[in-house]
């Protein structure tokens, strides 16, 4: 399959910040990429230069087969991470002059622009002013602008910021549409139950540098945390009491207690920790053989988890973060 | 190039459909416009017509005969004809120090025929008496019957004294049949004849009274003045044992030809064409280019603080954006221009005098109104480009400013002596020879023809290269956001990009 986006070696600076160093990036034609990293990493730096709206210092870096995203505009969707929109301009007129910019006649423009405003719920705004719209009504407007021209590579820096979880809904659905159409989806974004669902390739950054680059199944499978969760049901032997035979299971290598397990409290859980080359459904069947279990699960690590251990923040830290950009969207 | 036009057409509607603009722009030289044409009509209405007598109480006996005299229905004919000869005379003068032709000049007098008939026909309806009060008479009394007479004058206005022309007559008190309401009372002192020793130097001869009716038509009133004036000091005079006719030849202003000494010979120079058409032409050219300069600054500003500028950037460079926006723009200055320099030309049409602007200066702003937009625009879009919102913008246009200002601040100095070294030097100075070179050119003064080419190639120079680093500047600076810029930066990124 041939690459909708081939990085290498790129490097880019800011006076004395390196924003991206010794960059490398392949995305395949018609694969939907998830690109994280902590805010100040490089993505947003590295996505404009993708759409050639900056240029590398160093470094080769195709797209859609061209030497530069200049060549091929009109094949490109991209949505920025800082929204903008003509205030003053009403909403049909701003879609169709993005619509003429992205190569469309101004008759198919406007047939288009008022299908997709049907398609998301919009249909009302075609002669409102975009300020009279809400900031969700705004973003789904910026979405149809980057998506109008049926692009074949679609760039989407923050999608889901500043969404309610109605919202988020419908822009996943949309994504996923646009996928099943064949397009090549890049992504950047905090949102990683978002990351998680909808992705096939994730690529993390920090502080300009790749970090990880491999396919959803391989995060899974390298950080798997071999770990089985246990929550017995209420009435039962105390977990205390079951733990230490638990200890002694072959390939558990460890017993964590969760909450609510030290004496005299109520059931909580604890989690078991596997050597690197357990059977999981053995010690499964031994742990179901001890207690009755409420919840006996095989537990997978979060991308937030990958991304916290990969990253060296704290969740605290992430969400701060994520809650600073959502504000500093809301003021743009 | 088909992006570039469709930016150009979006940020031309963008200003030019706007509300703001169209009030702006459209409206004074619509209204100037419709005075032109409109006020004649509105005016073609004529004045009440006045009707009544002006009572004289002359305490020195020796100017109400002159007063009596001076309303005669033949001198006031006679003050008429003259009025008329000398306005005819004036512009005749005026026509033929501007160089205007033969046919022309005709063309003009023509004109002038029908103006002054109409101002004829437009001058009040007078039908004024002179009646002469016995010198004993008191003046509260004489005052009433001016009170009396205003009330009698609006019915009289109205009324009986409508349409009846020019009908002046004298009388003595008594004398006449109903002389009809009275308008004024002029009272005259004795002392204010013949004077008083006792006075000091310089006051000897005292004031006259002059007492009119509310509403009496101002120009009645000012015939009444200069009447009752010339009389007094005719009176004077002929007291004096002098000769008043002949004092009165003596006293005329001698009117002065004025002829400029040119290097082809000898030219009769009109100051209107030396002064207010060169001015006028660069004025127009400085409004359309920094109305247009303006915009361009302002839509750049509001992209990129509102953050649009990015959306844009991935359908197009920034290089087409930024042609696109100076395109788009530019249009609205020639629109600018265009209707104004429309309306001042259908103005010259109307009034017969459009070889006061010969084709050639139109030419010359056409081509310098390109090359001052090309320059004030792409700095404009680059600082527009630069900075976060408009006060960081005027910082950075301060100085450029201070510079852009020097021909409007000496464009008098220029034009007085359009070859100075001065004049030559502000026309190869970039930025703002196009204004200087424009200035020179619709002047009276010929410049040296090679001065055209040179300014022209200066002006070329200066664009390509505003050009060159508005682009670079344009392309950083439309992402970059935080701490403003300063010159330094600007030059700095000219350097990096």
């Amino acid at each position: 399959m041939p690459d909708a986006i081939a990085i290498k070696g790129v490097r880019k600076t800011f006076g004395t910040k390196v924003a991206v160093e010794n960059l490398d990036l392949v995305v395949p034609e018609g694969s939907l990429c998830g690109f994280i990293g902590p805010n100040g990493a490089g993505k947003t730096t590295t996505i404009r230069l993708i759409m050639s709206i900056l240029f590398p210092d160093s470094g080769e870096l195709r797209v859609l087969g061209k030497a530069s995203a200049i060549e091929s505009k009109d094949r490109i969707g991209y949505l920025p991470e800082e929204r903008g929109i003509y205030k003053k301009m009403r909403v049909g007129e701003f879609l169709r002059y993005i619509a003429r910019l992205k190569g469309i006649d101004a008759a198919p423009a406007d047939a288009k622009v008022r299908q997709w405003l049907t398609r998301v719920g919009l249909e009302e705004t075609y002669r409102k002013k975009c300020e009279e719209l809400s900031k969700g009504m705004q973003q789904k407007v910026q979405f149809i602008s980057a998506v109008i021209h049926e692009p074949d590579l679609l760039i989407l820096d923050e999608v889901f910021t500043g969404l309610d979880p109605v919202n988020r809904r419908l822009m996943r659905e949309l994504i996923s549409e646009q996928r099943r159409a064949g397009r090549t989806i890049i992504f950047s974004t905090h949102a990683m139950r978002e990351a998680e669902e909808l992705c096939d390739h994730l690529f993390m950054i920090n502080n300009g540098i790749k970090v990880l680059d491999l396919p959803m199944s391989e995060v899974w499978k390298r950080y798997d945390p071999r770990t089985i969760t246990v929550e017995p049901i209420a009435g039962g032997p105390s977990l205390r009491e079951v733990s230490e035979a638990w200890g002694r299971i072959p390939n558990v290598l460890r017993v964590v207690m969760g909450p609510g397990a030290e004496p005299g409290a109520e059931p909580g859980t604890c989690d078991l920790l596997l050597r690197d080359d357990a059977d999981p459904a053995g010690v499964m069947r031994a742990v179901a053989a001890s207690i009755t279990p409420r919840r006996l699960e095989l537990r997978r690590a979060s991308l937030e988890d990958i991304f916290i251990s990969i990253v060296g923040i704290s969740a605290d830290e992430l969400e701060r973060q994520n809650s600073s950009q959502g504000q500093e969207v809301a003021r743009a | 190039m088909r992006k570039v036009f469709i930016i150009a057409i979006k940020e031309f509607l963008a200003t030019a459909a706007t509300k703001g603009f169209i009030f702006g722009m459209l409206f004074p030289p619509i209204i100037l416009g419709a005075i032109i044409t409109i006020m004649p009509l509105l005016m073609n209405k004529k004045p009440p017509a006045v009707f009544g007598h002006v009572a004289v109480i002359d305490r020195s006996g020796a100017v109400a005969p002159r007063l009596v005299e001076a309303f005669a229905p033949e001198a006031v004919e006679n003050r008429r004809k003259e009025r008329t000869a000398k306005v005819r005379e004036a512009i005749d003068q005026g026509a033929k120090s501007a160089g205007l032709d033969a046919d022309t000049t005709k063309a003009l007098s023509g004109e002038l025929d029908k103006s002054l008939k109409a101002a004829e026909e437009l001058a009040p309806a007078t039908s004024l008496r002179v009646v002469v009060l016995p010198p004993e008479t008191d003046e509260e009394s004489a005052k009433d019957e001016i009170r009396k007479g205003g009330k009698r004058d609006t019915a009289a206005s109205n009324g009986t004294g409508a349409g009846t022309g020019t009908s002046t007559g004298t009388s003595t008190s008594g004398n006449a049949a109903d002389p009809g309401p009275r308008l004024a009372l002029i009272i005259i002192p004795d002392q204010t004849v013949r004077g008083s020793d006792s006075a000091p130097p310089g006051a000897r001869f005292g004031e006259y009274q002059l007492l009119t009716a509310p509403r009496l038509d101002i120009e009645v009133q000012s015939d009444l003045r200069s009447q009752a004036n010339r009389a007094i000091v005719d009176a004077r005079l002929a007291l004096a044992g002098q000769n008043v006719a002949q004092i009165r030849e003596l006293m005329q202003s001698p009117a002065a030809k004025e002829t400029t000494v040119t290097a082809d010979g000898t030219a009769s120079i009109n100051e209107v064409t030396k002064l207010i058409v060169p001015a006028a032409f660069m004025f127009l050219l400085w409004i359309s280019v920094f109305s247009s300069g303006q915009y361009l600054l302002m839509s750049t500003i509001e992209e990129k603080s509102s953050r649009v500028m990015e959306v844009i950037l991935s359908a197009v460079s920034p290089m087409q954006l930024m042609c696109g926006k100076i395109i788009g723009k530019g249009a609205v200055g020639v629109l600018i221009l265009a209707l104004y320099s429309g309306v001042g030309i259908t103005a010259l049409i109307f009034f017969a005098v459009a070889e006061l602007v010969p084709w050639q200066n139109l030419v010359y702003l056409g081509v310098y109104f390109a090359l001052a937009y090309a320059v004030i625009a792409c700095f404009m879009a680059a600082v527009g480009a630069a900075v976060n919102d408009i006060n960081e913008a005027q910082t950075l246009m301060g100085p450029i400013m201070l510079i852009l200002v020097i021909p409007m601040m000496l464009w008098l100095p220029i034009l007085r002596n359009p070859n100075s070294t001065f004049a030559e030097v502000c026309s190869f100075v970039p930025m703002i020879n196009p204004f200087v070179m424009v200035l020179r050119l619709c002047g009276s003064e010929p410049i040296p023809f090679w001065q055209v080419p040179a300014s022209i190639a200066v002006g070329m120079a200066t664009v390509l290269f505003m050009a060159w680093a508005s682009a670079k500047i344009f392309r950083i600076g439309v992402l970059m956001y935080g701490k403003p810029p300063n010159f330094a930066t600007l030059v700095r990124w000219v350097r990096m990009a």
